[in-house]
């Protein structure tokens, strides 16, 4: 009995955000009265019948491109961000060159990596990585900076070594904000991905989305849409349950 | 001479930091020694120097000058000296049990030996109730509780308190410092300890040293007999080495201002 009011306080406000948009939406069609917005039930056939076709196909390989970015992005910002947290005179070395990239827009170097890494999933993989890169190191760093130093001190009182800072200390007082820069750089990284994805490839839900365009049919178009939003939603939900498992010590 | 026998013995200790390039000398001859078993309570103004004193006793700051023993060794973190601070600086993110067995873990004790030891210093201490807790999730009192399993699961020889019952509502503050002379007296630990609390100095140092301002020195080490003895707390002889103390500490903070 419990959980089913459990369930339904946590489906309820859901379903009807779903429902508010889909008027929004539908509103927005009716009062346009063009092409280029057809009514959401047309949208949702359509995608029905997407997916019976190629639309499967793209949409996982967006799937694989975004996530192996981010498993790229994080093997390689995390560790670093949490050492040059750790080590002020190493920020400090390393500071300058961050600043000096960080707001670059990296998207400006697409053509670069596609003439460099070819057209295939390399170049893409690789823009995406770097921009996620940026903001989980820089999120990482500060919040390994601003760890409070009786944790440190308490701990290497009792015996820790630097790894064992790392282990029992950095890592885990960190993680909430790692989990935060992780769902903030799926944002981008979806973003990116249609970019990369409308350039120069035949797969992926960004092709789809602008061959539908080119082709005028609006419909397909939106199936497109509504697929990525879905595939970006699923995604953040299971950031979200996996801030919730690992985190248990801020949600009690 | 007797300085031999003592259990801590400091001589002619210099810290200093740097500031903004700046040279800032902390503590500037400290000499203190301590035997065995016995108590001993640091008192003194703020940012006189007392918890980089500690610091250097618990191994974590090196860059000292100055001859530092414990039973005849350098300081050295981990080894049996444990260190328990005013926020006590428990993991948030791991329960009681994990803080609690985080040194023997560090130390690679077996998983068998980690868990007896374990449960009872958390049976001890009145804390296997919420071993599955979060700090969070406990008083102030508990908390410095885990604090003090933590640092008593080590077997320590001396244990080293800054101000640990600062932020302690007055009856709680009380219990446990009963609860420390308890653990002492069963232990026979060396405790050096610091707070701002004249009565709690009293009442717990068998050696009271009083510090002067920044860079801090020991200006005057006490003995007093009376530490320990729940029967006379409140008394007269009680309260007039309070005040003597407070006479002390307050010339010292009036000049201390005028200079
Ligand atoms: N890591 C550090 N770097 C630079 N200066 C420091 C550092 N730690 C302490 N100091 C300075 O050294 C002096 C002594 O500090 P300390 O923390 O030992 O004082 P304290 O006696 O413990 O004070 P309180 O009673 O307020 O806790 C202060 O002037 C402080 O500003
Ligand atoms: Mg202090």
């Amino acid at each position: 009995m419990g959980w089913v009011l459990k369930k339904a306080g946590k489906t309820l406000p859901l379903l009807s955000a779903v429902i508010i948009l889909l008027i929004a939406w539908w509103l927005l069609s009716l009062g346009l009265k063009s092409p280029a917005v057809p009514p959401p039930l047309e949208a949702l056939k359509s995608l029905w019948r997407s997916m019976q076709g190629d639309l499967p196909a793209h949409l996982g390989v967006s799937l694989y491109r975004i996530l192996v970015s981010l498993f790229l992005a994080t093997a390689m910002a995390v560790p670093l961000g949490l050492f040059l947290g750790k080590n002020p005179e190493m920020d400090t070395k390393a500071a300058p060159l961050i600043y000096l990239t960080y707001p670059v827009p990296k998207v400006v170097f697409m053509p670069i990596l596609l003439i460099v890494l070819g057209i295939g999933d390399v170049s893409k993989i690789v823009l995406i990585t770097l921009i996620a890169f940026y903001q989980i190191l820089v999120t990482t760093r500060d919040a390994a900076k601003n760890l409070d130093k009786e944790y440190v001190i308490s701990v290497r009182s009792l015996g820790a070594g630097s790894w064992d800072l790392y282990r029992h200390v950095y890592l885990p007082g960190c993680l909430p904000s790692i989990l935060t820069s992780l769902r903030l750089g799926l944002g981008t990284a979806m973003a990116v991905l249609f970019l990369v994805e409308t350039y120069a490839t035949q797969k992926g839900i960004g092709f789809f989305i602008l061959d539908s365009l080119s082709r005028m049919n609006y419909e397909e178009m939106f199936a497109g849409i509504i697929a990525m939003g879905l595939m970006g939603f699923v995604l953040y939900l299971l950031l979200d349950k996996a801030e919730k498992n690992l985190c248990a010590w801020i949600h009690t | 001479m007797k300085m031999n026998n003592d259990y801590l013995s400091i001589k002619s200790l210099k810290v200093e930091y740097m500031q903004n390039g700046q040279a800032l000398t902390a503590l500037e001859s400290v000499d203190l020694s301590l035997p065995q078993g016995k108590t001993g309570v640091i008192i003194g103004p703020s940012g006189c120097g007392k918890s980089t004193l500690l610091n250097v006793l618990a191994g974590l700051n090196p860059r000292y000058s100055g001859r530092v023993m414990i039973d005849g060794r350098t300081p050295e973190g981990g080894g049996e000296t444990a260190l328990i601070l005013q926020d006590y600086g428990l993991l948030p993110w791991k329960t009681v049990w994990d803080n609690v067995i985080l040194g023997m873990q560090l130390r690679k004790k077996t998983h068998r030996a980690t868990k007896t030891a374990a449960e009872a210093v958390l049976d001890k201490l009145g804390l296997l109730p919420m071993a599955r807790r979060y700090p969070a999730q406990l008083s102030g009192g508990q908390r410095q509780r885990v604090a003090i399993a933590r640092a008593l699961i080590l077997d320590p020889k001396l244990l080293l308190m800054d101000e640990p019952f600062s932020s302690l509502d007055a009856l709680t503050r009380e219990e446990i410092q009963d609860f420390l002379l308890k653990i002492w007296e069963e232990t026979q630990l060396t405790i050096l300890l610091i707070t701002h609390n004249i009565e709690e100095a009293v009442f717990l140092g068998q050696k009271i040293f009083i510090m002067s301002p920044c860079p801090g020195k020991i200006e005057q080490a006490v003995d007093n007999i009376m530490a320990g003895d729940y029967n006379l707390r409140g008394r007269v002889q009680f309260l007039e080495m309070c005040s003597f103390l407070r006479s002390f500490l307050h010339r010292r903070g009036n000049y201390g201002m005028g200079a």
